[in-house]
């Protein structure tokens, strides 16, 4: 992350330096303003969503729907520690239903528990990709946008979009169970 | 369909909450009590990530690498137009949703480089972004192996989404 954030600052800076010295303060301070904004939504939206996971794990709600999850975590992730599980399971129930607004707050509780106990970094890894190959069986915000623009049939892409997503799920599967070793 | 789902889960969790006698306004603002410190604690990544992004759109660098990458994309498949959909993606996902916009105007929604470009765009999340947040309190700094295979998946799967495309 250091070396990628460091070169795109540095080269970004010394081109905006011959052709627009004066935007270059101006995109970090916007950057800023996004991040901002961002997080203010943010803040709304984990309040709702911690809410009621609030109100699941009192009920008990959260580790049962984790101990149905169990087996499919065992494959992907091996042995991980109970509460972790939980979040776990959350998380990627959460990523396949498209509610992006939830899988967040899990997905860094699932982390910092996974962090508690040593030889998780195999967990941590599949985790990781799973996240960000995105398991989401709805497209919801490109459903909305289409059909908001007017298309004829805005749920012809869901199909493609699943197989394309469930392409790359497996892939990034594969490429953590050939090249980062379980511990 | 869809539209249903969150409704009734909510209803559902607290109508099981009520027969387990849980005390649901109490435990609900005790789980929303920690959504503001793990904003604030996300949020100098945030800072991080947008800084970037915004620096590397305003300087050109983006459209550089995109004319750069076009040949080269094009020859796996994917159309130049969506060459910096595919570069965008991994950084920003509203970067990316406003891409999708301006492809969909100008191509028409139901054009083959829309549809394609949908596809594009629910296919993969954003890496750099996940990266940032979910381990933004986390002493794991090592995320290179993860990170790169995420990207090389996302990428297999904008390829296939150009070509499944042409035929579905």
């Amino acid at each position: 992350m250091n070396v990628i954030f460091g070169c795109v600052i540095t080269v970004s800076i010394t081109v905006l330096l011959f052709t627009a010295p004066e935007a270059a303060l101006a995109a970090f301070l916007s950057g800023g303003n996004k991040a901002l904004e961002l997080s203010l939504k943010l803040v709304v939206i984990y309040c709702v969503w911690m809410g009621v996971f609030g109100v699941m794990e009192k009920t008990g709600l959260s580790a049962k729907f984790a101990r149905l999850l169990k087996p499919v975590n065992k494959i992907l992730f091996g042995n991980v520690p109970p509460l972790a599980n939980d979040y776990m399971a959350l998380n990627i129930s959460a990523n396949i239903l498209g509610m992006s607004g939830a899988t967040t707050p899990m997905g860094i509780k699932s982390v910092q528990e996974l962090e508690k106990h040593p030889g998780t970094e195999y967990a941590i890894a599949m985790f990781f990709v799973i996240n960000a190959t995105s398991v989401q069986l709805i497209p919801s915000s490109v459903l909305a946008l289409r059909t908001s623009m007017g298309s004829a049939s805005p749920s012809d892409i869901i199909l493609p979009t699943i197989l394309a997503t469930l392409l790359s799920s497996v892939i990034g599967i594969l490429l953590v169970k050939i090249f980062i070793k379980k511990t | 369909m869809s539209v249903y789902i969150i409704p009734l889960l909510f209803l559902f969790i607290f109508i099981y909450a009520h027969f387990k006698k849980v005390k649901i306004y109490d435990s609900f603002t005790e789980g929303a009590k920690s959504a503001v410190p793990l904003a604030v604690s996300i949020f100098p990544y945030l800072a991080g990530m947008f800084v970037m992004t915004e620096l590397f759109e305003a300087s050109g660098l983006s459209e550089a690498i995109s004319n750069f990458l076009a040949p080269a994309f094009g020859f796996m498949g994917i159309p130049k137009e969506l060459t910096r959909l595919v570069l965008i993606k991994p950084f920003s996902g509203s970067g990316a949703l406003a891409v999708l916009s301006d492809i969909f105007t100008e191509y028409g929604v139901d054009s083959y480089l829309s549809r394609c470009a949908c596809v594009i765009y629910g296919s993969s999340e954003t890496v750099f972004y996940i990266a940032a947040v979910y381990f933004a309190g986390a002493k794991t700094k090592n995320l290179f192996k993860p990170v790169v295979i995420s990207l090389v998946a996302s990428f297999a799967s904008c390829v296939f989404a150009c070509f499944i495309c042409r035929i579905m």
